[in-house]
């Protein structure tokens, strides 16, 4: 099961789509997403609110409920694609091979069952011959793993009795508790203070060093990008439409969007050029996407632009002084020439 | 814990004390005079003031009130003129029947809501959701005594499936070697499978008739419960571990749901164990409600004041018990949870 795939990724997502069908509406929170992760890549999708993010996330796992459904697309991890899988025969995967952290601690974790249980049970999930004693030892490791101090103790109690800096903690043990081959966290740290988040973020550093986990670390904080990850999607309306090594995104962003999210990061050096620009405008419904780009209508390039309304934007790969760019625009190309000149 | 269960059980003494000075007042200001009830509309003066004397009712309210009580609790629940017996023997003799339909009632309630509520919400077929939902508002609306009389019509006068309005098992019917009081289980120690069926087959109409508001009422406050525990990303969390549909739903889903129902379930069952009048009244059921129909028609205000009590007891008791298995159950009522990291 350690096999790759056939081009060395991990993890391959090819044309992954995702809608939501409810009455006679059908809402494409993925719209035809590709992308591949290295055994050892830290992949950082950033976006707003609502772009589709943990959708795809979801969809990975194939933990999509109806009404939503994976519409087309493969998703192939060790060679085979998942995607294509039962319910039970990805329940094999889940948790093993994928493992999953989500954004709020306080609710990732049931309340009436012990911290121990609720780790137990995903060593039990995929071992079904582990002996209680055994179970209980590792679930105690993975607490010590994760700095939770008196780790045999604390193994008894409930989640109302850890912070939430600890629940998280918790959640990132159960998730790495198999040395899983991709860790996918859907804003692991947003719902934490400053302090615990950067807690946070060094112990998954260490664990997925430790690991050899690959990971993708959805958020739409752009600070916990640089900090974390080696390379970057920016994803909006559904599609990925920057896709570059982490510094690209920082030094010189190809896509309006990307350059418009980065110039909404508040930064103590251009506190003299006033107040925060805001993107205008808000996202398209996913349920009526205009026809063309997406961004179109809050496009500083592209807004007067009938070009940019007519025709959909294809993914141009553009050769960056650092690395390949792959960029959803019209004029990404002249963008980046722009940018490096 | 400790400290729940004085609070609770001190909680409880103070119900019982306010509903004992309920039903004392309620008595004492009801118009009519015990004595001329007692008496009838021919008797002396003197002799009413004779009856009233042995009755308390010359002395002041206080010291009635008084004696009431510590006679309740002495075991002297008065005397009743009607029937020639002690309250208290009349209660022992009638309890068992009570028992027996409120316990059978409450199980085939509880069963089927849990079913139907599950059914309506683990695969959430709008069809099944619908029906359940529409057959809850039905039930909801429906008196149990109207209900009563309709099932006897259906299932006794046209369809002769069931047994009419002849009480625990046929007219005629030897009862079981009494062990328990409650036929069905004393039937199957004696080993006597006949009995049993006919004490099964007498129960359920009644039953149904006594069940059917609280049903739907629970069915419906388990559905809403289901389906947002069902919404929790502890499920998420559960199903991202590996575990099947079904095993996520079971162990996380049902036992947080269950929870805010458990205070319903006590409220049913202690609603049961009081005795229903009117569903007992339609089915000749010889229990609680019987004996008090029968003492309000002949105002035999003895037993009506000691039912008054009793149904106050029983309710106490069960949401005592309740309480108690509440902190039992959900750790966050049990253990005070971390203010600190």
């Amino acid at each position: 099961m350690d096999a790759l795939n056939d081009n060395g990724s991990v993890l391959s997502v090819r044309n992954l789509s995702t809608v939501f069908e409810t009455g006679n509406a059908a809402t494409c929170a993925v719209r035809d997403v590709s992308f591949d992760l290295r055994p050892d890549e830290r992949l950082g999708i950033v976006g707003e609110s609502g772009s589709g993010k943990s959708a795809m996330a979801l969809s990975i796992l194939g933990l999509i409920e109806p009404p939503g459904r994976v519409s087309g697309g493969e998703i192939l991890l060790g060679g085979r694609d998942i995607s294509k899988l039962s319910d039970r025969q990805m329940g094999a995967v889940r948790g093993k091979e994928i493992a999953l952290v989500l954004q709020d601690p306080s609710t990732a974790l049931d309340p009436v069952k012990t911290i121990g249980r609720q780790i137990i049970e995903v060593l039990a999930a995929h071992e079904p011959d582990l002996k209680r004693k055994a179970a209980r030892k590792r679930a105690v490791e993975l607490l010590e793993d994760v700095d939770i101090s008196h780790a045999e103790r604390r193994l008894d109690d409930y989640p109302h009795q850890y912070s939430g800096g600890m629940r998280q903690r918790v959640a990132i043990a159960m998730a790495i508790a198999l040395n899983p081959k991709v860790l996918i966290a859907d804003e692991p740290t947003t719902a934490l203070d400053v302090t615990t988040q950067a807690q946070i973020l060094s112990l998954m550093d260490r664990l997925v060093e430790d690991h050899n986990t690959a990971v993708i670390f959805i958020t739409h904080n752009l600070g916990v990008v640089s900090e974390f990850c080696d390379s970057v999607a920016v994803m909006y309306t559904g599609r990925f439409v920057e896709t570059s090594g982490v510094e690209h995104i920082f030094s010189a962003p190809t896509h309006p969007y990307s350059e418009a999210l980065l110039n909404c990061v508040p930064n103590p050096e251009k506190l003299a050029q006033g107040p925060l620009p805001a993107i205008t405008g808000f996202p398209p419904d996913l349920s009526q996407l205009p026809s063309g780009c997406s961004f179109a209508p809050r496009c500083p390039v592209g807004k007067d632009l009938a070009q940019c309304y007519e025709k959909a934007p294809v993914t141009h790969r553009i050769s960056c002084p650092d690395g390949e760019v792959g960029v959803e625009c019209h004029f990404a190309e002249a963008r980046a020439r722009g940018a490096s000149t | 814990m400790a400290r729940v269960i004085v609070y609770r059980i001190l909680g409880s003494i103070a119900a019982v004390f306010g509903a004992s000075l309920l039903a004392f007042l309620i008595m004492r200001a009801l118009p009519g005079d015990p004595a001329r009830v007692i008496l009838g509309p021919l008797a002396s003066p003197k002799a009413l003031v004779e009856v009233r004397h042995e009755l308390g009712l010359d002395k002041s309210l206080f010291v009635q009130y008084w004696d009431y009580i510590t006679s309740f609790l002495s075991g002297n629940w008065g005397y009743s003129y009607t029937l020639n017996a002690p309250v208290k023997s009349l209660f022992v003799e009638r309890f068992p029947a009570t028992i027996e339909l409120a316990l059978f009632s409450f199980i085939f309630t509880m069963a089927t809501a849990i079913a139907l509520a599950l059914l309506s919400t683990y695969r959430r077929r709008p069809v099944t959701d619908g029906v359940v939902r529409g057959a809850s508002y039905l039930g909801f609306g429906t008196p149990p005594f109207f209900l009563g009389v309709l099932l006897l019509i259906i299932f006794f006068k046209s369809l002769h499936w069931l047994p009419g309005p002849e009480g625990r098992l046929g007219i005629g019917a030897e009862a079981p070697p009494s062990a328990t009081g409650l036929y069905p289980i004393d039937a199957l120690l004696a080993g006597d499978l006949s009995t049993f069926w006919e004490s099964i087959r007498h129960l359920i109409l009644p039953s149904i008739a006594l069940g059917v508001a609280s049903f739907s009422f629970i069915v419906r406050l388990l559905r809403a419960n289901l389906l947002e525990v069902s919404r929790e990303p502890f499920l998420i969390v559960a199903r991202g571990k590996g575990l099947a549909r079904w095993t996520a739903f079971r162990r996380h889903a049902l036992p947080n749901a269950f929870l805010p129902t458990l205070t319903t379930a006590g409220l049913v069952l202690g609603e049961f164990l009081a005795g229903s009048v009117l569903v007992e009244r339609v089915f000749d059921w010889p229990g609680i409600g019987s004996l008090v129909y029968e003492a309000i028609v002949k105002q035999d205000f003895a037993i009506v004041q000691a039912f008054v009590l009793f149904s106050a007891l029983m309710f106490v008791a069960v949401n005592l018990i309740v309480d108690l298995l509440y902190a039992a159950i959900d750790p966050r009522v049990r253990i005070p949870a971390v203010t600190a990291t």
